[in-house]
């Protein structure tokens, strides 16, 4: 059997309150495989962004309590490292995108210059050879004027502009995984189906395994190998996407079916 | 375009704003011109008799010690300029970083305590806490930018906190720390300068302030030690004109007023050139 890339082994996530506590992920077990897109579904509220940010190391530990038996990244335990060592791991080996593409660069730095900044960091790439780089990797995103991109402000450009900037920042040191949070709730549909493209390319082509939060079963259908779908902070069922879609084993799994169904036949 | 130039462009287009930012600028080289030692070198030779009226030898006349009231006039921008830089540029770091910090770690014990010295230097009443500073440094010239400074920065520091805080919870900070930044850097390099808004108007407010504050405390004699300023200019005159010789009076108050007009009319402009919410237009 093959050794999956990450292993998240009953991830807890309770947020600290002064009154109760809170469980708003609860013992939640799954592994992503080499270069496999993995579908975390189910509704508003379930726990799918805080087990990505738990993952990620970026729920601040006054207000949140994270316990997991294990988060295994190529067989580094992410759990038991410590903060200054995560921010390594952080950017290089695992990284995430967003929902919100408008809000997740900078405004007052060009596209460029923040692209550049993560490469110096990384890979100790001089500022030189950072430029040519980012240059590249924005071709690569699919961005026909390179040169312009880097020059502009976040403000100039369009929605699915950054965030096709965001995952070039994301993809720029080729990390084992990327998390991507609904990467494209926030775009149009014609744009929404060019950066899936692009990012799951892009992941066939650098061997990084997606974790791709969603709700949208469509997408789920389109882009992704196996699915996870969540609860109310549980994981209700996990299947390689087209025996969830023909045979669901669990209700909820259904009831989330038939609704997308329903609008669908209307 | 990019930000620097679109306030540019917005600044040359407005009339009173451009009138302005000439005022200033030669201000600043009259300044510059004391400084390397140009002009006003006179300020304190007593080369005429008491009182003497306008003319070919001295422009603005003399005071009541015969000194030359033009050239005294012309050091005084020095004075003015020396502070103003010194404090606004001062207290401006002070609270940009004082303020940074305490809304990047809000609602801890940094955070209260920056905000405790806010709140104690901020009920001590003004001119009070200047005499005292005055009295503790006796004859330091600084005495007086130190004061300033310590008092100052509260309002830079307040504005800036509330900012910080905004940003701190904006999703490009989650995304610096996603690509594993430390938390002082993303501070300094990614929080701080989207607040710059803030403290380029807070700091032409504080040169400002602190020329204001000047002309007064040097006419309490609290201010300047040596040299002369606008203020001394005016606590001279308070003997003159009873005896009917407005010349230094007119004098010190019609640059300080041209100056600080000048000054007003630059930072409503840059306030209004700076505006992100006109970014689009």
């Amino acid at each position: 059997m093959k050794h999956p890339v990450l292993s998240v082994r009953k991830l807890s996530v309770t947020r600290r309150q002064p009154d109760r506590a809170s469980t708003v992920v609860d013992s939640v077990s799954f592994d992503l495989n080499q270069s496999e897109v993995l579908a975390v579904v189910g509704e508003s509220g379930c726990g799918k962004t805080k087990t990505a940010e738990a993952v990620m190391g970026l729920l601040p530990c006054d207000t949140w309590d994270v316990q997991a038996e294990s988060i295994e990244l190529d067989g580094t335990n992410l759990a038991a490292l410590s903060a200054a060592a995560m921010r390594k791991v952080r950017g290089r080996k695992i990284s995430m995108i967003f929902q919100e593409p408008l809000t997740a660069l900078d405004p007052v730095f060009t596209a460029g210059n923040q692209l550049c900044s993560v490469l110096c960091r990384h890979q100790g790439m001089t500022t030189k050879a950072a430029r040519t780089s980012s240059m590249a990797m924005l071709e690569r995103v699919g961005f026909a004027e390179p040169d312009h991109i880097m020059r502009s402000y976040p403000h100039q450009l369009s929605g699915g502009m950054r965030q096709r900037i965001m995952i070039a920042m994301a993809m720029a040191c080729q990390p084992r995984v990327l998390i991507a949070d609904e990467p494209t709730t926030a775009l149009d549909v014609t744009t929404q189906a060019q950066v899936l493209r692009q990012l799951t390319r892009l992941g066939e082509e650098y061997g990084t395994s997606i974790l791709l939060i969603t709700h949208d079963l469509g997408v789920v259908a389109q882009y992704c190998d196996r699915a996870v779908v969540m609860r109310d902070g549980r994981t209700v069922e996990e299947a390689p996407v087209p025996k969830l879609f023909s045979e669901p084993q669990h209700e909820y799994t259904r009831q989330l079916l038939n609704a997308t169904m329903g609008v669908r036949s209307a | 375009m990019d930000p620097a130039n679109r306030t540019w462009q917005r600044l040359r287009k407005d009339k009173a704003g451009f009138m302005g930012l000439v005022i200033v600028l030669a201000f600043f080289l009259i300044a510059l011109g004391v400084w390397s030692g140009i002009l006003g070198q006179g300020w304190s030779e007593a080369g005429g008799g008491r009182w003497e009226a306008p003319g070919k030898a001295h422009w603005f006349g003399t005071n009541l010690l015969g000194q030359d009231i033009f050239q005294r006039a012309v050091y005084s921008v020095r004075t003015a300029f020396e502070i103003g830089f010194v404090v606004s540029v001062l207290s401006t770091l002070l609270g940009a970083i004082l303020g940074a910090l305490a809304g990047w770690y809000s609602n801890t014990w940094a955070d209260s305590t920056i905000l405790w010295i806010k709140g104690v230097l901020d009920s001590i009443p003004f001119y009070l806490f200047v005499a005292a500073v005055a009295f503790a440094l006796q004859g330091k010239p600084w005495a007086m930018h130190l004061a300033m400074i310590a008092t100052f920065w509260t309002t830079t520091g307040r504005l800036v906190r509330a900012e910080v805080m905004k940003i701190k919870s904006r999703e490009f900070i989650l995304s610096a720390r996603t690509i594993g930044l430390p938390d002082l850097l993303i501070l300094f390099r990614h929080v701080l300068p989207n607040t710059l808004h803030i403290l380029f108007i807070q700091s032409s407010i504080a040169f400002v302030a602190a020329i204001k504050t000047e002309v007064i405390l040097s006419f309490l004699g609290l201010g300047v030690q040596d040299g002369v300023s606008w203020g001394l200019m005016l606590a001279e005159s308070t003997q003159e004109v009873l005896a009917g010789h407005f010349n230094n009076f007119l004098a010190a108050s019609l640059m300080l007023f041209v100056l600080l007009m000048g000054f007003n009319l630059l930072s409503d402009a840059l306030q209004e050139a700076f505006d992100p919410q006109q970014a689009a237009l």
